[in-house]
């Protein structure tokens, strides 16, 4: 007894003496945490917190489901923990917590195991996540306190700081902001978590004190509470540095502080979102409920919307939420979280079916680009100031384009399909039905963002924006003129509602649009082009790369590839669009999902250089006086000039005054003397007129009647820069000014179409795309997204005749034919041949006998030079396309010899 | 004090903006717009016993050319404690609206009712609701200045032929500059970033007292001669400058030059507003980080962070946002120097 009664007044005495002297060694802890990943309900992945010990004792109460974001771990300055993650998904994971972890951080296969470690040196609050895809969902928080139990001080309604600690917090909330998105937890006063999943209604009483963790994975924010101001983290006490908005710039960033509810202000629900106005448009915002105590309403927070919610094979009695993710990747762009799963039914991965009340939500994961989320098309009743608020959200867009993702609440049943304005052919579509009705609920009537109004659902604009959806999102259903079998296109087998009552989707559209159609491939143009032509296959995909795209490369003496360019040392993304320099010795081309101008050595298909310009760059063009290099800036408001010889960019021309709605110009074109620059500024739908000497705006013109959503996309010009031409894509048109931008006239490309019966009684262009005019002026051709090349007298601006393209007809542009006159090439996004049409095959100047001259195949055997192994897709994505000679007016006079030796003296001076 | 009030705004005939009075008796739903001002003013009649000043400010939201719209000060009387009454209406622009709106400047401890009148086209769709929402100071959940759909209690927007009247307190601890800005326009999120935003610099009880009995009258601190507001937009800068001598105010459009006299103190208030992240630089200043006892050179903000700072002029330099975006659009301006 004695004995043991000494060892025990030692034991105490040694504990206590190492307690005054090493006091936060001595209590620091060992953590044992064991986390599995799990895949949720919608297909997004979560952790989920299997058990955790401490060598103190003390574990929170944590949910019992795998959730977003994952457990809070609370530990102190000192600790130490030992993660152990199991990945029950099926794609590799890992787990980082940047600023603790110690060690590398192993990828765990499906399902293998591995084990982390992490030492807390600071107090702070850190995120930990998934290495490659945190924004899906695999992120969390740990919050490392400082021993003595404070946390951050409060600012008191009278002035006062008040100095804190963690006991005295009613609540703490952790705010993970995500793409457009808040991802909220709960942490009560004893300890226990519960997930409050997305954009949730925070409630606390008045007085309560609570902290806030608000930390962010992925692109930026600044967070924002009405109502409430705190300290700045790194203030000094005695002056502290007060605010009511913080940035959080990077990967991992926290930001943490206390704020005592309603003090100074008084009960209310009080807003919390993003101050990016782009966030704020796309749905990032919750609210905090401060409630007097004695009031009798609750200060529980209300649950958002879940991954695990009610959604289409889940019941549940919470709302759900679906998550598309945002992609480079070809057909999957708005791609859903669980569309591997889903697609062996719906076929696309681009569609998802919820109840309403439920959420969709966008999260831009896997892009470079920057994208705007925006509806193509909703239920008209949605848009109705008559379901508490909708209206505010329906039809869905943001001002510009950025980074980040969208949340959207739907309640009307109906069909949605959302867009991006700058990528227009990433689409997703989203059935909200009635879980009471027969078939899913399509609605009765659709608005569309091209100021289209109650269009029923069961007439032919709407089913063919179906058809187009459907070709668009599977590449199955693309033209592929290499397989021997017929063109079949693939639709869900499902009943739909409609407002002629319920009907079976695949048999309308196949009625209508035809199905198993045999592919005859087209021969050869019997007439040798001059040069080369050079072709952005944007969705070819190769094996060195993760990234889509590559160039082909045209021999048009005799029709056959010269060249595969997929340049995967720099990983090139969705090459869009290109042009030539002066002596053609190289070929910029823009990286559409990226921000980078790519030139590359014509000789060799060798990169020469690879320039930061701006977001989505989209076309490219030189100045012909000064082989000056301009880029539009297609995701900002801008074009950009890299001066000749050098690969910085010298400034920008804003295609918009300061303050102004960004112009978004895509598809721009540039008059034969280069003093003036044309955009079609696809936001604000005009077409910009710019003086390229001074850099001021001429004019700003109103396409398309000025409906709001004409989008135009691309501009044509006649060589003496007479008259200039804009393609407006849905408003299916051409609107046609002088070349100060006066309005002239707009051509209705759909006059001879029937938007209800589909009937069509005339040559048309529905969705039109590049609408280039020939060098001598004399025709214009617009590819039309819809299947058409449309054929345009520019002496009478009056449609000729439409000839037959392929799915996604996109690109065009005039090259040289031999021994006279002018060979238009046609690109098309979903087939893998390029189009050859000739405007005026016997020169006669009249344009009723255009046609089709041939066919050439972008799909490369192995005799073609590459310098990386096509793995997938071949030759599709046909987009931008350019030939080589240049024979544009302006630029044609400039050839060198070697590029002008096999033209005619007309094709040399094309305008007389 | 009410009937002073009945039209929102101090009646006595000598006032500059007479005007106003008349505007308001011809409206036709004049009566139940001074209705909603009374009411506001009789809620807080009980609370505006305060130590410090009230400020009875009228503020019109308007359009400007190029889908543009701006706030323009229509009238600001500061009452004292002891009842005299200040009209400082003249330090403002008053001729237009201003991108950024008023600087309003106001005491730790100050009261400000703001009442906001909608002045454009009500016929433009979605277009029926403008707001002031302000940021840091105190307000209760009347000046939120948000809709119901946010709110959950009611649309607080001036709309045409019916002003609202927002209350700000400048309470203990609220020292500093903030933005305010439109929350309701077009849907809940609002057009701060068509031109709808400005900045209230709430004076620290200290600094007031210091103004006060400065000789030479300093009208927002005496320490320094002239406050530059700075808004970051996502293309340009937009700035406001304040003549500490006179108080006066002038809206110096985008990327201006500045100009300050050698050797006098002059202050930055920056906010950034938008979508973009800005990095901001003065070659050849550095200046201390609030909060903080860090001397920088460079400031990385997000829209609606600010940040405030105060150098002695010595040498032209220029001012620039360095962030990629903002470099090529020409987001700069000249620093010069006078004697």
């Amino acid at each position: 007894m004695r004995s043991n009664t000494f060892i025990q007044f030692a034991a105490t005495l040694v504990a206590f003496v190492a307690a005054c002297l090493f006091p936060a060694w001595s209590m620091a802890a060992t953590h044992n945490v064991v986390l599995s990943a799990e895949t949720l309900p919608n297909g997004q992945p979560a952790y989920k917190l299997l058990s955790h010990t401490s060598s103190n004792g003390t574990v929170p109460g944590y949910a019992t489901e795998a959730t977003i974001p994952g457990p809070t771990l609370f530990i102190k300055t000192g600790d130490k923990i030992n993660v152990q993650l199991t990945n029950n998904t099926q794609s590799p994971v890992s787990f980082t917590a940047p600023g603790l972890s110690t060690g590398n951080s192993a990828l765990a296969a499906p399902g293998q195991t591995k084990s982390y470690r992490l030492n807390a040196r600071k107090a702070g609050t850190f995120a930990y996540h998934d290495e490659k895809a945190p924004m899906l969902g695999l992120f969390g928080a740990i919050v490392v306190d400082e021993s003595n139990g404070h946390v951050q001080s409060y600012v008191d309604g009278d002035g006062t700081i008040v100095s804190t600690k963690r006991s005295q917090l009613s609540k703490e909330f952790v705010l993970f902001m995500v793409g457009s998105t808040f991802w909220g937890a709960e942490i009560s006063r004893n300890g226990n978590q519960q997930p409050l999943w997305a954009n949730p209604d925070l409630g606390a009483y008045q007085d309560d004190l609570l902290r806030f963790h608000v930390l962010a994975v992925g692109p930026g924010h600044t967070f924002h509470l009405h109502a409430h101001r705190w300290i700045e983290p790194g203030s000094s006490q005695k002056t502290p540095h007060i605010i009511d908005t913080h940035i959080l710039d990077d990967l991992n960033n926290s930001h943490v502080f206390t704020i005592k509810a309603g003090t100074g202000v008084g009960p209310g629900v009080w807003q919390l979102h993003c101050h990016l106005i782009s966030h704020m448009q796309s749905g990032m915002n919750s609210r905090i409920h401060v409630v007097a105590r004695d009031s009798g309403q609750s200060a529980d927070s209300i649950v958002g919307a879940s991954p695990s919610g009610a959604i289409f094979l889940n019941d549940s009695d919470q709302p759900g939420l679906v998550t598309f993710i945002v992609s480079d990747e070809p057909a999957g762009w708005f791609r859903s979280a669980r569309g591997d799963a889903l697609s062996p039914v719906t076929h696309t991965k681009s569609l998802e079916i919820i109840p309403p009340g439920s959420s969709v939500h966008f999260v831009m994961s896997d892009t470079a680009g920057v994208h705007t989320i925006t509806s193509l098309l909703w239920p008209s009743e949605a848009g109705h100031n008559d379901h508490g608020g909708d209206h505010f959200m329906i039809p869905f867009d943001e001002t510009k384009a950025y980074r980040g993702g969208a949340i959207l609440k739907l309640n009307v049943p109906g069909l949605y399909v959302f867009t991006c304005k700058i990528h227009p052919f990433m689409f997703a579509a989203v059935i909200v039905d009635d879980p009471a009705t027969d078939g899913l609920d399509l609605g009765n009537t659709i608005d569309l963002i091209s100021g289209v109004k109650n269009l029923p659902t069961s007439s032919d604009l709407a089913t063919r924006l179906l058809h187009t959806f459907f070709v668009t999102t599977v590449p199955k259903n693309w033209q592929d003129f290499t397989s021997p079998n017929p063109w079949k296109i693939a639709y869900p087998d499902v009943d739909v509602v409609v407002d002629i009552g319920k009907v079976s989707l695949p048999a309308v559209l196949n009625a209508r649009y035809g199905n198993d159609i045999s592919l005859s491939p087209l021969p050869r143009p019997a007439v040798p082009g001059i040069g080369e032509v050079w072709v952005d296959t944007q969705f070819e995909k190769t094996a060195g790369k993760t990234k889509p795209g590559t160039i082909t490369v045209v021999d048009t003496s005799n029709w056959t590839l010269k060249r595969k360019i997929a340049l995967p040392q720099i990983n090139m993304n969705n090459p869009h669009n290109m042009w030539p320099n002066r002596d053609h010795s190289i070929v910029y081309t823009t990286q559409w999902f990226d921000n980078k101008l790519t030139a590359i050595k014509q000789k060799t298909g060798k990169l020469a250089s690879n320039v930061q310009v701006g977001d989505s760059p989209s076309h490219v063009m030189t100045l012909p006086n000064t082989d000056d290099i301009t880029v539009a800036i297609n995701g900002e408001n801008d074009i950009v000039i890299i001066p000749a010889g050098t690969t910085k960019v010298n400034y920008a021309l804003l295609t918009q005054s300061h303050g102004q709605a960004p112009g978004n110009p895509h598809g721009h074109w540039i008059s034969a003397d280069g003093k003036r620059i044309i955009t079609p500024n696809i936001n604000t739908h005009d077409a910009g007129f710019y003086d390229v000497e001074d850099g001021k705006i001429v004019a700003r013109t109103a396409t398309g009647e000025g409906q709001p959503g004409a989008h135009p996309i691309a501009i044509g010009m006649l060589p003496d820069s007479s008259k200039v031409y804009a393609a407006n894509l849905l408003h299916h048109s051409v609107s046609v000014m002088d070349g100060d931008g006066n309005f002239i006239k707009n051509i209705n490309l759909i006059e001879h179409y029937d938007p209800i019966s589909g009937a069509i009684n005339g040559p048309i262009g529905i969705l039109p795309i590049q609408s280039p005019v020939s060098p001598d002026g004399k025709v214009m051709v617009t590819a039309s997204y819809g299947g058409q090349i449309v054929v345009i007298d520019t002496r009478t601006d009056s449609i000729v005749k439409s000839l037959p393209c392929d799915p996604g007809c996109h690109g065009a542009n005039f090259g040289a034919k031999k021994g006279g006159g002018y060979y238009a090439y046609i690109t098309n996004k979903f087939s893998n041949r390029l189009i050859v049409v000739d405007p005026d095959p016997n020169g006669d100047g009249d344009l009723s006998d255009a046609e089709i001259a041939g066919a050439v195949t972008l799909v490369a055997d192995s005799r073609v030079p590459k310098d990386d192994k096509i793995s997938s897709l071949a030759g599709f994505g046909g987009q931008g396309i350019v030939a080589l000679p240049n024979v544009y007016n302006g630029w044609v006079q400039n050839l060198n010899s070697q590029w002008s030796a096999g033209l005619t003296d007309q094709q040399r001076n094309p305008v007389q | 004090m009410e009937l002073e009030f009945g039209c929102g705004f101090p009646t006595h005939d000598s006032h500059p903006l007479h005007h106003l009075k008349r505007s308001c008796k011809t409206l036709s739903t004049g009566i139940a717009w001074s209705m909603a001002t009374l009411a506001l003013l009789l809620l807080f009649s009980g609370t505006t016993a305060a130590a410090g000043n009230l400020h009875n400010i009228v503020i019109y939201a308007e359009r400007l050319p190029g889908n543009l719209y701006g706030y323009r000060m229509a009238g600001h009387i500061v009452r004292q404690p002891d009842g005299t009454q200040i009209d400082i209406t003249n330090r403002y622009v008053t001729s237009t609206a201003t991108i950024p709106g008023p600087t309003i400047i106001l005491d730790e401890g100050d009261i400000a009712d703001i009442e906001l009148l909608h002045q454009f086209d009500p016929h433009t769709p979605f277009q029926e609701h403008v707001s002031l929402h302000v940021h840091g100071v105190h307000y209760d959940r009347e000046s939120d200045g948000t809709l119901k759909y946010i709110n959950l209690y009611k649309d607080e927007s001036a709309v045409p032929h019916l002003s609202y009247v927002y209350r700000w307190n400048a309470a203990p601890g609220t020292a500093g500059t903030w933005p305010y800005h439109d929350h309701n326009m077009e849907n809940h999120n609002g057009a701060e970033d068509k031109g709808l935003f400005g900045a209230l610099i709430v004076r620290s009880a200290a600094e007031a007292r210091q103004a006060k009995t400065s000789s030479n009258r300093a009208h927002v601190s005496p320490n320094v001669a002239k406050d530059y507001v700075f808004y970051l937009g996502d293309d340009a800068f937009w700035a406001m400058e304040i003549d500490n001598a006179t108080g006066k105010q002038t809206a110096l459009g985008t990327n201006p030059p500045l100009t300050a006299q050698r050797n006098t103190n002059v202050r930055f208030h920056l906010i950034a507003l938008g979508t973009n992240f800005h990095q901001f630089e003065l070659p050849k200043y550095q200046w201390i980080d609030p909060g903080t006892r860090n001397t920088i050179n460079r400031k990385v903000l997000g829209p609606l962070e600010k940040h405030v700072f105060t150098v002695k002029a010595t040498h032209s330099s220029r001012y620039q946002d360095t962030a990629f975006a903002s470099r090529l659009l020409g987001m700069r301006g000249d620093f010069i120097i006078t004697r």
